[in-house]
């Protein structure tokens, strides 16, 4: 259920600057809808990509943006070996099941556990996608 | 309607009407957020019926534009947390969030500290539960100064924001020690920091032999581990020895004390790790 919360926070940043940019300034709550979203989102977080998405066009749907896309950019979660100084990507083994994977993260190269956390921490609002809706009838 | 009217709280000085009487700012925001919407409306009237389909803003071939957010969701929490922190420390109330799964044993912990602490400190329990007010009375019982309720509705998580409504709800003075009781759940609280001191996680010897090993999120964020239920250890065919090793694994540093809640064993060990003793 945490996707909930983070796809309210990201909803409340893109409504927020798209306040302050000029375009709802500029035109009446109707003209205007969030088409897209675009949020880095590091493995770490452990966050389900669709799940986060369902909730983005639920809080859309209620505020005037129906149909709002999630594009998300996945950081991969890096790691440092304690162990053999190896540094990179922490790849998925046969016998993680779910997001083991990255919650005991292994390092890629000596499969030690002894790592630190480098990258896929990530968790930020990048921009998000305005269009003007024609202004009778239908939009697109 | 958007967030226009909560931007209009803010947006006072941004060359509207309304220059007049700076007493009663309530008032002449409202005003002036009226008569700026009116406007507003007026404008895109115009808009409507002179420009055709004009279009009202720039757009890119694809008729979109795009608007750079730049918004670091996990500082945004931080920063949320980084206020709890600073308010406890005027305060000065030192606070801990006690996590752990349903039934792991954190209203017997925070109840056995309460009664412990009573008579030294004054002590304020936060409970956080989904519903039901069950675990708010029971630390009340045993001596807690405050106990307040936090009912998530569905939320499997307390964080930062009603924490700092629930901060605001504590008496003026008398309080400095405050214990945070999350919500049962061994998943999602990992990731919302409320600004207490150290986060302390129940795990009980019922989750089976390897509950730390299958959450290790949980685990990294925490200050102390209390290995709670031992007594039973046996009769539910787990070897303590396991978890412990798993936690070497996943936290090698990490503190563990290992208690018997009901019977109030290990318990002053607790608030020793916690330096509450």
């Amino acid at each position: 259920m945490h996707e909930f919360s983070i796809a309210s926070e990201i909803w409340q940043s893109v409504l927020k600057a798209v306040h302050t940019h000029g375009v709802a300034r500029a035109c009446p709550p109707a003209a205007w809808r969030v088409r897209s979203v675009t949020v880095e989102i590091g493995d770490f977080n452990l966050i389900e990509e669709e799940q986060l998405s369902f909730w983005l066009q639920q809080l859309g749907e209620r505020d005037g943006s129906p149909g709002v896309e999630l594009k998300a950019k996945r950081r991969p979660g890096r790691v440092r070996c304690k162990e053999c100084g190896e540094e990179g990507a922490v790849e998925r083994r046969e016998e993680d099941v779910g997001f083991v994977a990255v919650m005991l993260p292994a390092c890629p190269k000596c499969g030690s556990r002894n790592v630190e956390v480098i990258g896929g921490r990530e968790l930020r609002v990048v921009s998000a996608e305005v269009v003007q809706e024609e202004s009778d009838g239908g939009g697109e | 309607m958007l967030v226009g009217d909560s931007s209009g709280v803010k947006g006072g000085g941004a060359g509207d009407t309304a220059p007049e009487a700076p007493k009663a700012p309530a008032l002449r925001l409202g005003v002036s957020g009226i008569a700026r919407k009116r406007a507003r409306a007026d404008e895109h009237e115009k808009a409507r019926k002179g420009a055709g389909k004009m279009r009202l803003f720039e757009t890119s071939e694809t008729g979109s534009v795009e608007i750079v957010v730049d918004e670091d969701i996990k500082a945004r929490q931080e920063e949320l947390a980084e206020r709890n922190r600073e308010l406890l420390r005027e305060r000065g109330i030192r606070a801990f969030d006690v996590a752990g799964s349903v039934g792991a044993g954190k209203t017997s912990l925070i109840a056995e500290m309460v009664g412990r602490l009573k008579d030294k400190h004054g002590v304020a329990v936060i409970a956080g539960d989904v519903a039901t007010t069950h675990d708010a009375e029971r630390v009340a019982q045993r001596g807690a100064k405050k106990v307040l309720q936090i009912n998530t509705g569905g939320m499997c998580h307390l964080d930062a924001s009603l924490v700092w409504r629930a901060l605001g709800q504590l008496p003026d003075s008398g309080i400095d020690v405050l214990f945070i009781e999350n919500v049962g759940n061994l998943i999602c609280p990992s990731y919302f920091s409320l600004g207490a001191e150290a986060r302390v996680v129940v795990v009980s010897a019922s989750e089976g032999a390897h509950v730390i090993e299958k959450h290790p999120a949980m685990f990294e964020t925490a200050e102390l581990v209390v290995l709670n239920k031992t007594d039973i250890a046996e009769a539910v065919h787990v070897d303590l020895a396991e978890p412990m090793a798993d936690l070497a694994r996943v936290r090698p540093a990490l503190k563990v004390v290992k208690t018997n809640c009901l019977a109030g064993e290990g318990v002053d060990e607790v608030l020793r790790a916690l330096s509450l003793a």
